[in-house]
């Protein structure tokens, strides 16, 4: 706080009063000034108020008197303290002075020593005073920064494109911002201050957010999700929640950060289209190719020489190559436009593994890689698309096959894995370097070494695999030592575990 | 005698190459470039066999096989159906069903292996 610097004035129409009064308070450090009669003293006061701290005003004064100016001084906004000079030593003045807001009074005569005991002291309770205004004004302040902060914080969340809700630990949405409400098309006096069961929310959101005001720990989970808003699916939401904790680990609530990522949708959607029609385009021509190459090859258009036969076996080797590439386009855009696995149906994968296993046989022999697949008594049904299951285990085992050295083994294990069912193909193959199984899911990524380099692929098929997979909610591993094999373990939500699952969701 | 086998598909390179491939084999063959020409030559023809593809322009394969199959005097001719935009994935159910749906007798994917289309004719064939 400031040094309190305590400003006297004194007004008094003897002269003599007015200096005497100046040199002894001036001795001990305080400003004074002066004032001939009581007109003076109120310009001077009105001329720069809150700048005098102490007056010392002379009752009996030609023109207004010292009570007037009492008065008028009680009127102010910031009163000085006012020490009355009384003439006569009249009590009854002195008293009626108090009563009208003097501090205090002294008589005349007064000593240097009597003036400066009442001044220290007029001066003491000033400096109080100015402590405690200031104190006040602090605390004003430091309330109103609280008050400007939060309109702040509230400003920003109000106007940001991402909507926001947040839940209390009662499951009840204390704050939506006007983004969530526009995203979620509930209006917002919908949101505020309901249950989330209550407030209108999509199910499988309030579930989420129920979950998360449940988790245990003090883990940092958010769970990310994917929500449609709206009959004819024309918004889609992303949605993350988060529990939110105080400093001993217990849930306080949760805050949920909602996005609009239908155009995102929309673009995927537009690739997905690109890639098919290119893919059709281009398929016919050269199917057309291929067939004119295999009649060449047939020997159908006439004999060909030694070397005529080997050029036209590579490029057809080639247009064949091709031909593939276009099949996995077109059925990754069919898989990534959700019109892959449409058809599901109760399925018994020892059934379709065993049919992939047949078809595989003769590939394998030629390597004398032998196959091994024992299906178990019982197989869990699971709810899936059976061409798209044959697809995924095509794939695996022929690729199980095509990396493996002759004589090898391929073994498929199919197992019940508490609310899935698990399948595993394991090979004794070359291996995957640990640097390249990361990336073995991505798309066109082909492990390049001098043992694949002779394996035709297309770099598709995996992430194929990995699509059907996540289409029907499970999940593909991967382990693999270099030189040793490679095993990769699924696992299907098995059709009950699915039913009781959705039905949740519902 | 030499059966006759009737191509109806609207790539010309394609007739060309399924007709080297069948003439081999020392079948007759008739060429039409799309599905309505296909209609007419199979009435006016006669042929043995069809071997019509799915993806013409003027009249598409599926509705051409109805037709074939609707027809009292042509339901007879076994119908072998070349697929072109079946994938990989679903070659064994999808194709298949599409195959059922279209009541074709067999159906393959374009392009063909010669002895696979051969053999798959003579079968066809044989049934009669």
């Amino acid at each position: 706080m400031p040094e309190p610097v305590t400003k006297i004035m004194v007004i008094d129409d003897e002269e003599i009063m007015r200096y005497g009064c100046t040199r002894i308070l001036s001795k001990n450090g305080w400003p004074v000034i002066t004032a001939e009669n009581g007109e003076a003293g109120l310009a001077k006061l009105q001329k720069s108020p809150k700048e005098i701290d102490i007056i010392l005003l002379d009752l009996m004064m030609p023109g207004i008197g010292g009570m007037e100016v009492l008065e008028k001084i009680q009127a102010l906004s910031d009163i000085p303290l006012v020490i009355v000079i009384t003439g006569y030593a009249t009590v009854a003045s002195a008293v009626e002075a108090m009563k009208k807001g003097a501090y205090d009074f002294i008589a005349k005569p007064f000593t240097p020593d009597q003036l400066r005991i009442v001044v220290k002291r007029a001066h003491e309770r000033r400096a109080l005073q100015k402590e405690a205004e200031f104190l006040r004004s602090e605390r004003e302040r430091s309330l109103r920064d609280v008050a400007t902060e939060k309109s702040r914080v509230n400003t920003i969340i109000n106007c940001m494109g991402d909507g926001i809700l947040v839940c209390d630990r009662d499951r009840c949405i204390v704050l939506a911002n006007p983004a969530a409400g526009l995203m979620l098309s509930i209006p917002e006096s919908q949101l505020l201050g309901h249950h989330v069961s209550q407030g209108h929310l999509p199910p499988e959101l309030s579930n989420t957010i129920e979950e998360s005001l449940k988790a245990e720990g003090t883990v940092y989970t958010s769970v990310s999700q994917e929500l449609i808003i709206g009959e004819s699916q024309e918004t889609f939401l992303r949605a993350h929640t988060a529990p939110v904790r105080n400093d001993l680990g217990e849930i306080m609530g949760s805050v949920t950060v909602l996005q609009d990522i239908s155009y995102l949708k929309e673009l995927d959607k537009m690739k997905s289209e690109f890639i098919a029609m290119v893919a059709h385009e281009l398929r016919a021509p050269i199917a057309t190719v291929e067939q004119q190459l295999t009649v060449i090859l047939g020997g159908m258009a006439g004999n060909l020489n030694e070397k005529q036969e080997q050029l036209i076996a590579r490029a057809s080797e080639r247009t064949r190559g091709v031909l593939t590439l276009i099949k996995d386009l077109l059925d990754l855009s069919k898989i990534e436009a959700g019109k892959m696995v449409q058809y599901k149906e109760p399925l018994n994968l020892a059934d379709v593994i065993v049919r992939v296993v047949d078809m595989m046989k003769p590939d394998a022999q030629a390597k004398h890689i032998e196959i091994d697949f024992l299906p178990p008594a019982a197989v869990p049904v699971i709810q899936a698309d059976r061409s798209s299951m044959e697809g995924i285990f095509t794939n695996l085992i022929s690729n199980a096959v095509k990396y493996t050295l002759d004589g090898g083994r391929v073994t498929i294990n199919l197992d019940d894995n508490d609310g899935f069912v698990r399948v595993c193909v394991a090979d004794t193959g070359i291996g995957i370097k640990s640097d390249d199984l990361p990336r073995i899911f991505d798309k066109f990524y082909r492990v390049k070494s001098s043992e694949t380099r002779r394996i035709v692929g297309t770099g598709l098929g995996l992430s194929i695999v990995k699509s059907i997979v996540d289409a029907h909610m499970g999940t593909i591993s991967v382990e693999s030592t270099e030189g040793k094999g490679t095993t990769f373990s699924i696992l299907l939500p098995k059709a009950t575990a699915l039913a009781s699952c959705e039905e949740n969701t519902q | 005698m030499a059966k006759k086998i009737l191509v109806i598909d609207d790539d010309p390179d394609l007739v060309e190459a399924t007709s080297m491939i069948l003439k081999s084999r020392h079948y007759d063959v008739i060429a039409a470039y799309g599905g309505v020409e296909g209609l007419e030559k199979a009435k006016s023809e006669n042929p043995d066999l069809i071997v019509l593809d799915v993806m013409m322009p003027d009249k598409d394969g599926y509705t051409l096989c109805k037709e074939l199959k609707a027809d009292p005097a042509l339901n007879a001719i076994p119908v072998l159906l070349l697929t072109a935009v079946v994938s990989h994935i679903s070659t064994t159910r999808y194709s298949h069903q599409m195959g059922m749906e279209t009541e074709a007798d067999d159906y393959m994917d374009k392009p063909v292996d010669p002895a696979e289309l051969a053999k798959r004719i003579e079968v066809l064939l044989s049934r009669q």
